[in-house]
């Protein structure tokens, strides 16, 4: 059996689907911008209105003033297509894009009660994306095409859901289907259009009523091939789609936009069939760039590393949602570039006693939200720098595993120092050359004790970031255990033993 | 019978003789204790009854300088590596020393560095209470001034009670005084006089001498963690 997935009116619904705003407007698709192009497609309201296919446009507005031209959009039809492909991988890995809009699958190695169930989730996917397409199931490709033709077109709703019988339908019985169907559907060459009509024959069962060989030698190859439509004898191997390489995704924006939630809308548009490309291909986004071109015709950039490979929709697009609240451009944003770096999805197991996050994504927006309260720099793992210079770390990542704490060998001597960052200008009177009070903005008193100095220097081999000083323990008799230092800039309080 | 105006003490006493059932806990009726986070200090986990209370906001008072406020933080982020928790520590003012503890130890340690802004370092405590992935979350505030501490909203701590009920973790607060109203237990580092000669002791021990005094505790208990 083979499928088609038929998506009519296709240059309408393209469009429709990133500006659902015009779907209860009178809008109508022009074939092309020449004076006298003809309508390709229309909106119901368009329809209502007394606009009908095949006008040109002054004929169209002169029946509806308000209705709204628009040419094909070559960009939403690639990605229309684009997501039909994805929908249509969930049936068959051999796909085929038979026409705008018209996407084959080879079902012939599925088991025949999984037909019904995949065609229905596959329709459910793409109602999900916008996309109010129908699904025929029949012996030939073509006619599975003439079947999902036939069925009614589905209003449009910005995610439009129909009871699964009206979508959908099977022919097991090739002639009895192709019997009333009017002769226009097996598409007769032009030359032999009047000839039937003269000859009365208006139905494909009436042409197959005529012995096959008279219509062969009457009408030639032609009438030959229009005869084997006719009868569903018609049978051909699909040319199966290539597995798509990249995740991408782009657009140009007709007006730019300055508030949030258009681009938030259009994004998740197309993180939906990304989303859906990357699991009908196996595969999950290690990272996602998102570029943003401005109306001063300069581009933002960033790109997310995820915590973790993931191909779920609402994930990516929690991503973008959190780090789009925070950014703040000069100019509109006159369109949208999206990737996705695809890898195999994360298959781990770890250890009994690792400590693993419960939910990474989740984690990723906490830390991104964090960060964005407190500053990018400001939250994560530290990690100390191989060096001997004072308060010398970095701040990573928070790791994913947390593997158990080694074994300690020696435990840490002393007290933990509490740090004032940046360190404190402190006025020291010396006593026998020790420290013999202090007065600092955090504390004051005589030194009843003191330990040092430790002389420590490091960077000498770089004059720019050179770096000496003088190091000691000192306890106040008020209490208090602080470390103090000098350099040759003066002293300071480095902190608190605490 | 009532007075015009009764006194509260006196009317519970009445609500108390005319309905003694709904006022005594009896053995059968007793709350469930509440489950803990046990810290490794004897002198916590004994005098508390099993440690830190999770889902509920503990107060450290730390009024003195070297009480060993930072020694007990230490010893938190060890208890919790060892009962495999991650560790958030939102650090208003910037204070905690990576080097005092070492990479190892600080592997599940997510530092959240304040800069002095209390509300951002409250809002920052809130978001990673209410995570999910965290098993501890402290914060750190003890260089705040009394004003700022003052200024603080109490809904706001309140908001982070509910928060760490939510996620059922122990959320600790380090703080300069008593001020966290929501707190269910407040311990206060108090009494402990270090010296320099501390400097060079082993630091296991110097945690197991630490004698916070137990100020308030509004739960029963049992350990889990």
């Amino acid at each position: 059996m083979f499928a088609v997935l038929h998506l009519a009116d296709f240059p309408l619904h393209a469009i429709l689907r990133t500006a659902p705003d015009l779907a209860a407007k009178p809008v109508a698709i022009l074939a092309s911008p020449r004076a006298r192009a003809s309508l390709l497609a229309l909106t119901a309201a368009a329809r209502a209105a007394g606009v009908t296919l095949g006008l040109t446009a002054p004929q169209a507005l002169a029946r509806c003033a308000a209705l709204t031209l628009r040419l094909p959009d070559p960009a939403a039809e690639s990605e229309a297509s684009a997501a039909l492909l994805a929908a249509a991988r969930l049936l068959s890995p051999t796909v085929e894009t038979t026409a705008p809009g018209v996407v084959t699958a080879d079902l012939r190695a599925l088991p025949a009660d999984r037909h019904d169930p995949l065609l229905t989730a596959a329709l459910t996917q793409l109602a999900a994306l916008a996309l109010p397409a129908t699904a025929a199931l029949a012996p030939t490709p073509l006619l599975a095409l003439y079947a999902a033709r036939q069925l009614p077109i589905p209003p449009f709703r910005p995610s439009a859901l129909l009871p699964f019988p009206a979508r959908l339908r099977r022919v097991t019985d090739p002639r009895a289907f192709l019997a009333p169907l009017p002769l226009a559907t097996a598409e007769p060459p032009p030359h032999l259009v009047p000839i039937l009509a003269g000859w009365g024959i208006t139905t494909l069962g009436q042409l197959t009523a005529l012995p096959k060989a008279d219509i062969a030698q009457r009408l030639g190859p032609a009438g030959l091939a229009l005869w084997e439509r006719a009868a569903g004898e018609t049978t051909r191997p699909l040319t199966p789609a290539p597995l798509p390489v990249a995740f991408a995704a782009r657009l140009e924006l007709e007006e730019p936009i300055e508030t949030l939630e258009p681009l938030l809308f259009l994004l998740r548009r197309y993180l939906d069939r990304l989303a859906l490309e990357l699991r009908t291909a196996g595969l999950a986004a290690a990272t996602l760039t998102l570029t943003l071109p401005l109306e001063d015709e300069t581009e933002h950039t960033r790109t997310f590393r995820l915590p973790e490979p993931t191909a779920s929709a609402d994930l990516l697009y929690r991503t973008l949602d959190a780090y789009l609240g925070t950014l703040r451009t000069t100019t509109a944003v006159t369109g949208l570039r999206l990737h996705l770096e695809p890898t195999r999805p994360l298959a781990r197991q770890p250890g009994l006693f690792d400590a693993a996050l419960r939910d990474p994504h989740a984690f990723a927006s906490t830390l991104a939200a964090t960060a964005a309260l407190l500053g990018p720099d400001r939250v994560g793992t530290p990690q100390l720098l191989n060096t001997h210079g004072p308060d010398a770390f970095t701040l990573t990542s928070p790791a994913a595993l947390v593997p158990p704490a080694p074994a300690e060998i020696l435990p840490p001597l002393g007290l933990p120092l509490r740090r004032f960052r940046p360190p404190r200008p402190a006025t020291i009177e010396l006593t026998n050359h020790a420290p013999g009070y202090v007065w600092t903005p955090d504390c004051e008193g005589a030194v009843s004790d003191h330990r040092g100095p430790w002389h420590t220097n490091g960077e000498w081999w770089t004059h720019a970031d050179a770096w000496t000083r003088e190091e000691w323990d000192v306890a106040l008799a008020d209490g208090g255990l602080y470390r103090l230092f000098r350099t040759p800039a003066g002293w300071w309080l480095e902190g608190e033993y605490d | 019978m009532l007075s015009a105006s009764p006194d509260p003490a006196a009317l519970r006493r009445l609500l108390a003789t005319r309905f003694p059932g709904a006022h005594t806990w009896g053995e059968s009726t007793a709350p469930p204790p509440a489950p803990a986070f046990a810290t490794g200090l004897p002198a916590i986990d004994d005098a508390t009854g099993g440690g830190l209370p999770l889902g509920a906001l503990t107060e450290i008072v730390c009024p003195a300088p070297s009480c060993g406020g930072q020694l007990l933080l230490g010893q938190l982020l060890a208890a919790a590596r060892r009962a495999h928790r991650r560790v958030a520590l939102v650090d208003a003012f910037d204070t905690f020393d990576p080097a005092s503890f070492g990479d190892d130890a600080l592997a599940h340690l997510v530092w959240v560095r304040g800069h002095g802004d209390l509300p951002a370092a409250l809002s920052a405590t809130d978001l990673l209470a209410r995570d999910g992935n965290l098993g501890l979350v402290l914060l750190d505030v003890r260089a705040a001034s009394l004003a700022a501490l003052r200024r603080s909203p109490a809904p706001l701590w309140y908001r982070l009670q509910r928060a760490a009920e939510t996620a059922q973790l122990p959320l600790v607060v380090h703080s300069p005084r008593a001020f966290v109203p929501s707190a269910r237990l407040r311990l206060e580092l108090n009494q402990q006089r270090h010296t320099l000669a501390d400097l060079a002791t082993a630091r296991p021990s110097l945690a197991m001498a630490l004698a916070p005094t137990l100020r308030r505790q509004r739960l029963n208990l049992a350990e889990t963690a």
